[in-house]
Parts: C-alpha cells; structure tokens; sequence
C-alpha cells in the first residue's frame, strides 16, 4: 500500500529524486541517473553499534545487548537455509556488501545487469533471517579475526582510543565489532530479538540510483513487501545513558609497531545532543568550515607544521555529528607529538581572537561546495550518505542551500562554543619504547 | 554504449586522449609520465612530483598553490608516483567540479589546465634548480613515507613478499626507491633529471568531461607549451620470464595479534598475452570475488580468515594471495589454500563458478565506465601493458573464455614465495 509520494528537486545539481512511502513505513528513494552502466541499491536499517540498550513501546521490558551484536547480525544475514547470499548474487553478476557503523547497518549491491531480481535478493535476504548455534559459533572465528586485523592497525586504534577518552558512558566510546569476550555471549534467540524490532521496515529505509524507471522500482519493493505480513509495530526507545559534559580521560596511549608516533586529539560537543534535522546539517558544515580554515593545506598553520616535519600529507581534522554526540578530531602521523599538541591547541585560541576574514571564509565555502559536487559522480556516496543524513532527520540534497546561507559570526560562535579547551583529549600511538 | 578516447598529438608531442561525456558532474584531467623502473633512479622518480607539487613559478607556494584551487572551487591536484609492471609512472591529476553546476562561465578547465601546466611545466627554480627548502623538505617526508610502509600490517606483508620474491629483478624495488638513496640528491640533479624526463619520455594527457574536442585541445596547448625533443625514448617491456627453482620461504616475528600470510606465484601471462582473459577468469574462480573459491573454502566453511583473496600483478605477470590468519590456523588454512589450487590444474570448477565469475568480471569492466579515475587508470593499464584493450573487446574475451584455457593458465602458475608476518613467539 503506497502511503505517500513526493518529489524532491536540487536545481544545483539537476537531479529529481523520487521519494515514496509503504506501508507498514518503509521509505523507498529512486535517483534516476542517465547514462550510468552500473546500478545501485542499498537497504539500511537505523541499528547501529551504539543501539545497544532500547525498548519497544508499549513493553518496558530493557533489552541490554552485549558488544557488536549489530555488526554481528550484519554478517549473519548473509547466510541462510539456502546456504551463502553471495552465490545468489554472483549468478546474476551483482556484487553484494554491507556495513556497520555507530548508528546504521546497511546492505547493498552493485550491478550492470539483472538488476530486478538482484533487488529481489536484496530485498529477501534481509528481510529473511536465519541463525542458528552452528552458524553463529562459526562467525565467531570469522569477526575474532576482524576484530584481530583492527587490533593491529593503528589509525583505527587510535580513532577508538580518542572515543573511549572523550567519553565515559555512551557507547560510542566501545568498539564498532565489539570485543572477543562481548561476541561470544551472542546467541540466536539474541539476534532475533533484535532482528523482530530493528529491521522493521517501519525503521528502515531503500535507496536506488542509476539509469532506471521510477515507478517500476516502487512497485517492485510495494509488492515484496506486502506479500510479509508485517504489523505495525510500537516506537523503539533508544535507551542512552546520561553523558556527563566532562571527558573521561586526558590522554590515551598505546604502543604499537609504527614509524611514526601518531597523535588525534579530539573536542567533545556538548551541545549537539539538543540538535536535528537542518540544525545539525548546519552545525556540521559550519564546523567543516571552522576546521578548514584552521587547519586546511591553504592556511599558514597546515604549510608551518608541514615545513617543520611535524605532520605529512595525510594530517587533517573532520567533525561528527549525530543525534546524541558529536566531536571533532584532528591528527596525523608525527615525528613530535608534545610540540604538535602544543601548537593545534594554541591554533585554536589564536583563531578566536583574531577571527575569521571574509576572503577566507568564502574560499572555504566555495571549496566545500565544489567538493560537495564531485562527489556526486558516485552512486556509492549518494545512497549511503542519503540514507545517513535520513535517519538523522536531514537531507543530503539540502546542503548546498545551507552551505551558502551560512554566515562569518556563526562560525565564530561554533568555534567558541565546540573546540573548548576544556573538553578535549588526546589519543597517541606510540612506538614501543627501546629496552 | 561505452565511450572510447579520440587520440590527438600537442605540437610538443603530448598526447591528449579526450573522453567527452556529459555523465559526470566533474572535468576530470591527468598527466601520466612513463618511466623505466629502475632502482637506482627510484628515489629520483619519487622525489620529483613530491617536489613540483610544492610550488611552480607562477604559484610559488604551497599556500597560493592551495588558495588558488580553493577559489577553483575545491579543484583536487594530487602529485603521484605509481609502479605498474616494470614502469614507474609520474602521475598528476586534477578534479574539477563543472561549471554547470556552478553557474560559472565555463573557464574552469583553462583554469584547471592552466594550474597543471604551471606546476608540471613551468617549475620554481632557483641557482639552476629547484628550490632547496622544498627538496630537503621533500626528502625528510619521503623518507618518513618509506618507514611508515610499516604501520599497515597487510600491506607491509605485500610489500616484504614482492621485494623478496623479486629481489634482483626491477620489479623488486619499492615504488618510493631505498631510504639510502636520498642522501646524495641535490637540488640540481633532480632538475636535471627532471629536464630529461621532461623532453624525453612518453606523456600522456586524460580528459574527461562535458566539454568540446575544440576547447580541450586550445586548452591544453596553451597550457602545455613546454619545448621537447622529437625523438622519443624506448622504454624495456617487463620481464615476467623468470623460472622457480624452489619455492622460498620467509618468516617475519613482531609484536601482533594477526598473522599476515602472503603467497607470491608467477603466471607467466602477460598483459597483452592471448592467456590474458582467461587468466582474469582464473583469478576470478580461485580468490577475486565473495563468490570465489578461497573466501567459501577459506572464510565462510573453514571461519580461518575474515579477509583472503587473490589478485593480479598485471604488468608483471604475477598473482598474490593474501589472508589473515591465527598463527596457529597456517598449516590447516595452507592445506585449504592449496587444495583449492590443485582443484583448478584439475579442472574440478563448477559450472556455477565459472558463469558466475565471467559475470563478477564483466560487471566490474562496465562498472570502470562510471568512475573518470577508472576510464583513466584501464586506459593507462593499456599503455603501460602495451596493448589497449577496450571494454567490449575484455568483455567479448572473458565471455568467450572456456574451461581447456583455464586448465592452460593453471597448469603453468607456479608458486615462487611464501612469506608470514606472525606475532612474536609466546604471543597469541
């Protein structure tokens, strides 16, 4: 049953994008995009690492789950009693995937042929779960050894190290996988519990782009869905604990085999917890621009730092925003940590006494812009980062419009408010030290 | 429909290959310049787009260079040193978003060439080089790119296992030269090096976007303008010959959680081999695909790895599996890896996997037609391997690809090199 349709035009980028609405919820998004060979559909549901404590209207029964049970039902949903999803995929020449992040679990392929019944298989395979004690203790080993690869590899370690220092109770702070002992308290019935609320479609969502038809796409997904049976379901209430202001650790530091130690420092934002919808997407680019012009290749700090070997070309700094956290992030690679430190956060303060000049400002805003629409050329980008901003209540397609009504003295007030000094720690990655 | 390059010559002898498209939002250029690999002139190489990308006469540093692509809307120009086969490839690139898009006037790609042409061309020089700050500079930070080949465990195995196993040969040298080396580069040896390479060697100019052959080529040849000499250098194919006269073996201890397991084989396949399709095909079946024989048997069956597969050295005729591994598992995931190498000289491959890898494979030759980097990095696979192949033609080859060609393939891989990265002893 088609609930809603609606189309959305970005006249900056000449695309229409078609949005329709089934019952029991699902939202299905159709880019149609000329000329391209390759198609591609991703499926997502907003389950994420960090859902790990939650609810379900009207139940107060608290469902508490143990590390990387997301990621964890990800990897499960690629096997059922017909045996291994990829073979189905492979027959019609399509390339399957999926991924896990904080707050999304998303499904997906690619291909240049077949491309109804790949979206049938798409469509099925995770709407049809199977698990059982064989199956799970197998993938067990199988993400042990993931788990293992991300131990080893120090910008992932000092990405979740930061997290883990700036936080002391959202469980953002832990791991996307979870760890070995959190994986092997998962069971079946555990999955399915999880599986029966979060891949409602009433919680999900499908994004389709390349050179195809609309309507066809949007009864194709109405009819798989209306042949499941699916009741409405209540409200799932994402239990987060209360997150003090204050960081939880000052500096992490762990040994690893490196070249070069390397250094993140991260900013708590507290005030990103109270923001939705375009007010996030404009704090997130106001804060892109802040970053930019503190610390982008075309400012004095990035060209001084470089000169001096304290940072190379991968040095740089993002910013996160999500519905209930949010922090930026800056670091690279150095040959020395203390005086890097010393001068980012002395950047920092120089900047909010000195301001940000006009020139500057618009030469970083036109450099977000074009970039922006570079990455249009990927379908990949499109569909997934639709789908981030969605669950988040924001829509991709709304940037350029905020990114050009955004003004000078809010970046400054950004600034003061979201890179305070009193709220930010530091991760290292250290060489071990020689005996 | 897939799009092909239309191949025009600059008066200086540059070619330009221009792909006019309206399907992408960008205005994609690139200029790749060819090279022997060579390892005493590696670090050369190296060192010469680091440093031209620090500045040229007209942007003198990197800080006008960067402000000049910020008000260029964000224009990305990256500065690069690939190795493919026995080439070493100087490559720049540039990204552009369209004009279109921006309600400019269309002078974005003059401008875009017009940066390009003044870092790659026209050089800061100073006393008869390059500016020494900015050599020394370079130096310290390609030196610290050489050590820290270390921080990613995977591709640290790789890279160990090639050199080893090509220890000798040209295609043993890492694509950033020894740390070594270095020391004795000064800043007029590299501009001379750089005057030769310039006027010498082989040039190749990509353009892909919604524009006119007429504008990209003014474009071009204004931006372009540097003198070179008419006569061109020959550059050595590769040597993909060299025979296995026993398999070797190297361990590696450090402090980790994963082992790494590399396994180096030559295929005696070249590029422009007529064994190239089915050697694609063969790859596909064995390790290239979730489908493929070593993530079932290796991964989804066994639960030994979360990552294994193989790939292809294309230029130097090689193939490489790679996984993760417990140290504990080597003997058990060893014996499954070879096991699914017997199947293939035997033949014993499925109806199912082989229809489903020519697919895999097509998929992936269709997919490139939607990337500007990919359309330009399968046409420069055609340069360097010394035969272009267009899509369909790979198309048409792997579709008719059949199962006495495989076995062919199979029967002449041999193993050369197996080398393990494994944790210290006592640890897991």
């Amino acid at each position: 049953m088609r609930e809603n349709f609606r189309l959305i035009e970005n006249r900056e980028l000449h695309e229409t994008l078609y949005h329709y609405r089934f019952w029991p919820g699902l939202d299905l998004y159709v880019l149609p995009r000329r000329d391209y060979q390759k198609k591609y559909a991703v499926f997502s549901t907003r389950f994420g690492s960090i859902d790990n404590r939650f609810r379900v209207e009207p139940e107060q029964e608290v469902t508490e789950l143990p590390d990387g049970v997301a990621h964890f039902l990800e990897h499960k949903l690629f096997e059922d009693e017909r045996g291994n999803v990829f073979d189905r995929f492979a027959a019609l020449g399509a390339s399957p995937n999926a991924f896990t992040s904080f707050n999304q679990t998303s499904y997906l392929f690619s291909c240049t042929a077949s491309f109804e019944q790949s979206l049938d298989h798409l469509l099925n395979f995770v709407q049809e779960p199977y698990f059982t004690e064989k199956t799970v203790q197998k993938e067990q080993g199988i993400i042990g050894q993931e788990i293992k690869m991300y131990e080893d590899h120090p910008h992932w370690r000092v990405f979740f190290n930061l997290l883990a220092g700036l936080y002391q109770k959202h469980p953002v702070r832990n791991d996307i996988a979870g760890t070995a002992e959190s994986i092997a308290r998962i069971t079946p019935d555990l999955l399915y519990r999880c599986y029966h609320t979060f891949y409602h479609p009433s919680n999900m969502a499908v994004f389709v782009v390349g050179d195809l038809d609309p309507e066809p796409v949007g009864r194709q997904v109405q009819e798989n869905l209306a042949g499941r049976e699916y009741g409405p379901m209540g409200e799932i209430v994402r239990l987060f604990p209360e997150e003090p202001a204050d960081i939880y650790q000052a500096k992490t530091v762990q040994e690893l085999i490196v070249s070069d130690p390397i250094l993140f420092i991260g900013f708590k934002d507290n005030k990103v917890g109270k923001l939705q919808s375009r007010d996030l997407m404009r704090r997130e680019i106001l804060m892109e621009l802040v970053l930019d012009i503190l610390f982008g290749s075309s400012e004095r700090l990035y060209n001084e730092l470089y000169r001096n070997n304290l940072i190379d070309e991968n040095f740089g700094a993002e910013y996160t925003a999500e519905l209930n956290y949010g922090y930026a992030m800056i670091g690279g690679e150095t040959g020395d940590p203390d005086q890097l430190y010393g001068r980012i956060m002395e950047a920092v303060e120089d900047l909010k006494k000195q301001g940000i000049r006009a020139e500057q400002f618009e030469r970083h805003r036109r450099k977000i812009l074009g970039g922006y629409i570079r990455r249009f050329n990927s379908l990949e980008f499109i569909a997934n980062n639709f789908l981030a901003y969605r669950f988040k209540d924001a829509e991709l397609f709304d940037l350029p419009s905020i990114l050009q009504a955004v003004k000078r003295e809010e970046a400054l007030g950004v600034l003061e408010e979201n890179l305070d000094p009193a709220y930010h720690a530091l991760s290292l990655i250290a060489p071990p030290k020689e005996e | 429909m897939l799009t092909n390059y239309s191949e025009h010559y600059l008066p200086n002898g540059i070619r330009v290959l221009f792909m006019p498209t309206d399907k992408f939002k960008t205005i994609s250029m690139a200029l790749f310049l060819h090279q022997e690999l060579n390892p005493d002139v590696a670090a050369l190489n190296a060192l010469l787009p680091a440093t031209l990308e620090q500045g040229s006469r007209q942007y003198p540093d990197k800080l006008s260079l960067q402000r000049r692509l910020e008000n260029l809307y964000g224009a990305d120009l990256t500065a690069d040193i690939l190795k493919s086969g026995e080439r070493h490839v100087i490559a720049f690139s540039c990204e552009l978003a369209h004009d279109k898009y921006l309600g400019e006037n269309g002078s974005l790609l003059e401008k875009g060439l017009s940066v390009l042409g003044s870092i790659t061309g026209d050089p800061l020089l100073e006393n008869g080089g390059f500016k020494k700050d900015y050599v020394k500079q370079e130096k310290n930070q390609l030196i610290k790119d050489i050590r820290a080949m270390l921080n990613d465990k995977a591709t640290y195995a790789y890279e160990r296992c090639m050199a080893l196993m090509c220890d000798g040969e040209r295609f043993g040298t890492y694509k950033l030269g020894r740390i070594e080396d270095y020391e004795a580069i000064d800043e007029a040896a590299l501009y001379r090096h750089y005057c030769r390479l310039f006027s010498t060697n082989p040039l190749d100019l990509y353009l892909i976007g919604d524009l006119s052959e007429k504008e990209v080529l003014r474009a071009a040849g204004k931006a372009f303008n540097f003198s070179r000499r008419a006569e061109q250098g020959h550059l050595p194919p590769t040597d993909i010959n060299r025979s296995v006269l026993e398999v070797r073996y190297h361990e590696e201890e450090m402090t980790v959680n994963q082992s790494k397991l590399v396994l180096g084989f030559r295929t005696y396949t070249a590029h422009g081999d007529a064994r190239y399709c089915p050697l694609l095909v063969y790859n596909g079946i064995l390790g290239a695909f979730p489908h493929s024989k070593l993530f079932m048997k290796v991964r989804e069956e066994a639960g030994l790895a979360y990552y294994v597969h193989s790939r292809l050295e294309r230029h130097k005729g090689l193939m490489v599996i790679s996984a993760g591994i417990n140290y504990n598992d080597y003997k058990e995931a060893r014996e499954i890896i070879d096991r699914q190498l017997e199947d293939m000289v035997n033949g014993k491959i499925s109806p199912a996997e082989l229809d489903n890898t020519k697919r895999g494979l097509v998929n992936r030759l269709r997919s490139q037609q939607d990337s500007p980097n990919q359309l330009i990095s399968a046409h420069l696979d055609g340069s360097i391997g010394g035969r272009t192949y267009s899509a369909e033609e790979l198309i048409e080859g792997i579709e008719a690809v059949n199962r006495q060609e495989i076995r062919a393939v199979a029967e002449k891989i041999k193993l050369d090199t197996v080398y393990v990265l494994r944790p210290q002893e006592g640890g897991s």
